[in-house]
């Protein structure tokens, strides 16, 4: 039995592998298990390759992904060519035996860079003719790989016999295939299974009738013929309840609790997910009695996404846009105007691969830089970023919080990685959950008001509508709101704006902001922000294993950075054994700090190709960093 | 009657005819009785777009060609306030053109104003979107070579149901006509015709006074759609009656249609929890504690798709 197992599955883009993690990934919560499941695909539609990578993990808490794969489940030939050495001595690779003779050269859809990759590796290894057939003998031969070779074509005919299905709807129950052979494998429990499937395909029980069956007479299949060689230690849940969702969702949930009434969105990858999921429940329909309503717009472009969130935000009503770099270069000039106007607005940033729409479905974390300094001028500005989904959905509703309260925009920055991952999340603290408006006023004397009083940072916030009258330009104002050039006047309302800074900076607290994870005299220390969290935090445990004692600092709010902790972290470390990791090229993070505290960063884990950081290979960066005295350690693994 | 004026100086050129406009406005604010309090006044950037500032309601005085948009945010939060957009001929129909259009086809319940001087006034007289294809207006060192738009054609062509033009210095007829774009249900639009006596050397007042004639002084002239049977024909036929500007050009109201729902209608109609009486603005969120209203057991009902419970073994 195993205490971990990460599972691959691949094919086609649209040809049912969201299906096998949508199933998957609540069967095993219902276990305990903790689960997590990265979705790569390209930017298309329909065909190009696509894959999920899960891991199943017995310790109840959602672990970071990994390589070698304990089993690859490929629905194309396409799949078996890609991921050949993706997969472990002993890992089990399930494939169509109808592929078996297809050839490297036939495959249309693979881009030209990996193909010739591939024959370069193939012939290095001895593998030729390049069909599906050799790389599985090779696998079968020098990796003790154990193939289960599947006729689809046989099991469609008999799902076409028993259910009098066309070949055309039967093929649409590839994803079954998969999911049957890694219920076998892993003897998943089958009530479990039949939750995922539930949930699945709970509104069309014909469906769901035929997924149940053909799922069981595959995993019956696997299981007699393989035995259950995956299976897994019982699991230690770290909840009664567990939240299976993506990055988008939790944030979408967070923004429900946190109270959003007004969101506004332009479609963009990875963020439109959060606003379709959203406007799903607009209504705030519970048993038919309804808590409120959100009105959600799908605007004409970002622009006006984010200039609507101003306007709402005016009103008083939480507001929010959720975008992506595309659409974030979009809306600078109106974040200008909302910080220089003291709204409290949020705006959602799921980071992808740039520049332009360099990457447009892989992630990373290389805006940071550009929205910390986005906009002409300087104004004030929160950013928070959030390390796994747990943080993201209490990021969320914290988000709003500190707009309302320090009265400026506040930028979550989440990345691609996290928002397509979906995780089993431990149900929230709602202990840990406050609303606070800070001193927004419904109700207000009536009369022209003074919004912008020359001695109060955080000055009352009547809402239009609330009785008072109020002025916002985006030129400079005096105290009520009206245009006003004179030097003085500029002189202290710059100033006025900044102090807000200073508040938050002096109030929220820095144990909220920053989190140091490890023993206190570790000799290593890994600084990191966003979804590094994730595999950083187990890395950090098997390096302690191997004997490097490290840990792990991890910056959630960028601005205000909470220098005086950070400073006093770093001191404690040899700068040569202090390192930056970060999925871009320049290491931003690293350069905020180093601007905030002056610290000089020699050491950095990097990685640019728009997949995440896997466990694996930090370790070994890391390794490489203390054993070898390396300076850079530049990530690549995966497809 | 509240005083709709602000203390505030018209940074102005002397004889502009935005002072027009902000007379007709403060004009028809107070025969409207409109409460300063539920009224916002949100402007884009340019001479014209400094509006908000004289007037006593609230003001958003936002970024350039953005007006509507901000506008829109706020009438949807709150559809309980009346709001009313002013933007010049460049902010509204150059770089917020987007949003021109987007408002029209939303019909979402909005007042806007177009002060049209056929210039970029506050970056010194270059050609806007209005000015014709061969113009030279003083400040140009050539002439414009792009075709103008059709304020009042794009406006019915992009879904407004109160579309109007007006003339700046007859503020009594601005006046009236403003108030009937503000009593419309639905997004509404007056063009109106503004002297910019500092860049505009074309279309001047003096150019105006000859060729200007009201539309109501034509009994045959009927803008308004009373059966949705009419609509097509009453569109085409102010948008053929846009066209003409010569030697005669018409103001007054060009098109009315009071019998498209709004969108705050059409939300209300797909999500019945959205309503003017209870806007999403004033909803409460959290409960006295300061816990959210969407507690742990109300999250589990809403979310309930996304919640696995762990089985007991
Ligand atoms: C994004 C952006 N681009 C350019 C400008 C410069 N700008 C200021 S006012 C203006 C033109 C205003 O012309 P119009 O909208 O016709 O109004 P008018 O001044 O004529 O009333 C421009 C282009 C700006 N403020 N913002
Ligand atoms: S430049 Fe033209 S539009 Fe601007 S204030 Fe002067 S006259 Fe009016």
């Amino acid at each position: 039995m195993r205490k971990d197992v990460v599972l691959l599955v691949g094919g086609a883009q649209g040809s049912g592998l969201e299906t096998t993690m949508q199933v998957l990934a609540p069967a095993y919560a219902s276990l305990g298990y903790g689960v997590l499941a990265n979705r790569e695909y390209f930017s298309n539609i329909v065909g190009r390759h696509s894959y999920i990578h899960i891991r199943v993990s017995s310790s109840g808490e959602a672990r970071p992904l990994y390589y070698p794969a304990d089993f690859l489940g490929a629905m194309d030939a396409e799949t078996v060519f890609t991921h050949w050495d993706d997969i472990g001595e002993g890992a089990f690779l399930l494939y169509d035996l109808g592929t078996a003779r297809m050839r490297l050269q036939q495959i249309a859809s693979m881009e030209p860079d990996l193909r010739s990759r591939l024959m370069q590796q193939y012939r290095e290894a001895g593998i030729e003719p390049f069909t599906v057939e050799k790389v599985v003998e090779y696998l079968e031969r020098e990796k003790r790989v154990r193939v289960i070779g599947l006729s689809f074509t046989a099991l469609f005919d008999v799902l076409i016999k028993k259910h009098g299905l066309s070949r055309a709807q039967a093929q649409r129950f590839r994803s079954s295939i998969l999911i049957g052979a890694i219920a076998g494998l892993t003897s998943l429990d089958r009530e479990a299974l039949d939750l995922g499937l539930q949930r699945r395909f709970g509104s069309r029980p014909k469906v769901l009738e035929i997924n149940r069956d053909f799922i069981a007479s595959v995993a019956d299949e696997v299981e007699k013929e393989y035995g259950a060689q995956l299976k897994l230690e019982p699991a230690e849940p770290k909840s009664g309840e567990y939240v299976v969702a993506s990055g988008n969702d939790v944030v979408a949930m967070g923004k429900v609790v946190g109270g959003v009434r007004y969101q506004a969105y332009y479609p963009i990858t990875p963020a439109s997910d959060e606003s379709v999921l959203l406007e799903e429940f607009e209504g705030l329909k519970i048993d038919g009695e309804s808590l409120g309503s959100i009105a959600i717009l799908q605007t004409e472009d970002e622009i006006a996404a984010v200039s609507s969130v101003i306007g709402a935000a005016l009103t008083g009503a939480r507001a929010s846009t959720a975008t992506s770099g595309p659409g974030f270069s979009l809306m600078v000039e109106a974040l200008g105007w909302a910080g220089k106007n003291d709204v409290p607005m949020v705006i959602t940033y799921y980071q992808r691969g740039g520049p332009s729409t360099g990457l447009p479905t892989r992630g990373s974390q290389s805006d940071l830089l550009f929205s910390l300094f986005a906009s002409h001028g300087e104004f004030p500005r929160i950013i928070l970023s959030s390390g796994d989904h747990l943080e993201a959905f209490y990021d969320a509703i914290e988000a709003y919080n500190l707009a309302e309260r320090f009265q400026m925009p506040v930028i979550h920055l989440l990345d691609k990685f996290l928002a397509n991952m979906v995780a089993s999340v431990p149900f929230p603290d709602w202990k840990a959950i406050k609303i606070d408006r800070g001193k927004t006023l419904f109700k207000a004397p009536t009369g022209p008001f003074k919004r912008f009083p020359r001695d109060q940072p955080l000055a009352d916030r009547p809402v239009l509508g609330s009785g008072a009258i109020t002025w916002y330009t985006g030129d400079e104002n005096d105290e009520y709101g009206h245009i006003d050039e004179d030097p003085v006047n500029r002189l202290v309302m710059y100033e006025r704006r900044w102090k807000k800074m200073e508040i938050a900076d002096r109030e929220i607290p820095e144990d909220f902001r920053v989190k140091y994870y490890g023993d206190e005299d570790a000799e290593v220390l890994l600084v990191g922000w966003g979804s590094v969290k994730i595999p950083a935090l187990e890395a950090i445990e098997r390096l302690r294993e191997m004997g490097v004692n490290a840990a792990y600092l991890h910056l959630r709010m960028l601005s205000p950075l909470p220098k005086r902790r950070v400073s006093e972290v770093l001191s404690r470390f040899d700068a040569d054994r202090v390192i930056a990791v970060e999925a871009n090229y320049l290491g931003q993070a690293s350069k905020i700090v180093t601007m905030e505290t002056g610290f000089m960063f020699r050491k950095y884990i990097l990685k640019w190709t728009g997949r995440p950081v896997y466990l694996h290979e930090l370790v070994e960066g890391v390794l490489d960093i203390v054993r070898n005295g390396r300076d850079k350690v530049v990530l690549s693994y995966g497809k | 009657m509240a005083s709709y004026r602000t203390e505030v100086w018209s940074d102005w050129c002397p004889g502009c005819g935005d002072f027009g406009i902000l007379a007709a406005m403060q004009k028809a604010f107070a025969e409207l009785n409109l409460d300063p309090a539920q009224t916002v006044v949100v402007s884009g950037i340019g001479c014209s777009s400094k509006t908000p500032h004289f007037i006593n309601v609230n003001g958003v005085h936002t970024i350039h060609g953005r007006g509507i948009a901000f506008a829109t945010g706020i009438k949807l939060a709150n559809p309980q306030l009346k709001v009313i957009v002013n933007g010049g001929d460049g902010d509204l129909l150059g770089i917020g053109v987007a949003h021109f259009v987007a408002l029209g086809r939303r019909n979402l319940d909005v007042t806007v104003l177009i002060h049209n001087n056929k210039v970029y006034g506050l970056t010194k007289g270059q050609a806007s979107p209005t000015l014709r294809r061969g113009e030279k207006v003083k400040s140009l060192p050539v002439p414009n070579l792009q075709d103008a738009v059709n304020p009042i054609a794009l406006a019915i062509a992009s879904g407004y149901t109160f579309v109007a033009r007006a003339y700046s210095l007859w503020v009594d007829h601005l006046k009236e006509i403003l108030k009937a774009a503000i009593n419309h249900k639905g997004s509404a639009v007056i063009d109106v015709l503004q002297p910019c006596v500092t860049y505009n050397d074309i279309y001047t007042a003096e150019f105006y006074k000859d060729r200007l004639y009201k539309l109501e002084d034509d009994p045959s002239w009927d803008p308004i759609v009373r059966d949705p049977s009419e609509d097509e024909e009453k569109k085409a036929a102010a948008i053929k009656k846009a066209e003409e500007w010569g030697t005669r050009i018409p103001v007054g109201v060009f098109y009315v249609n009071p019998l498209k729902d709004t969108y705050e209608e059409r939300l209300a109609q797909r999500n019945p929890s959205y309503s003017i009486d209870n806007p999403p603005a004033l909803q409460p969120i959290s409960r006295e504690d300061g816990s959210p209203i969407v507690g742990p057991d109300e999250f589990r009902k809403i979310f309930k798709r996304f919640i696995v419970n762990v089985k007991k073994l």
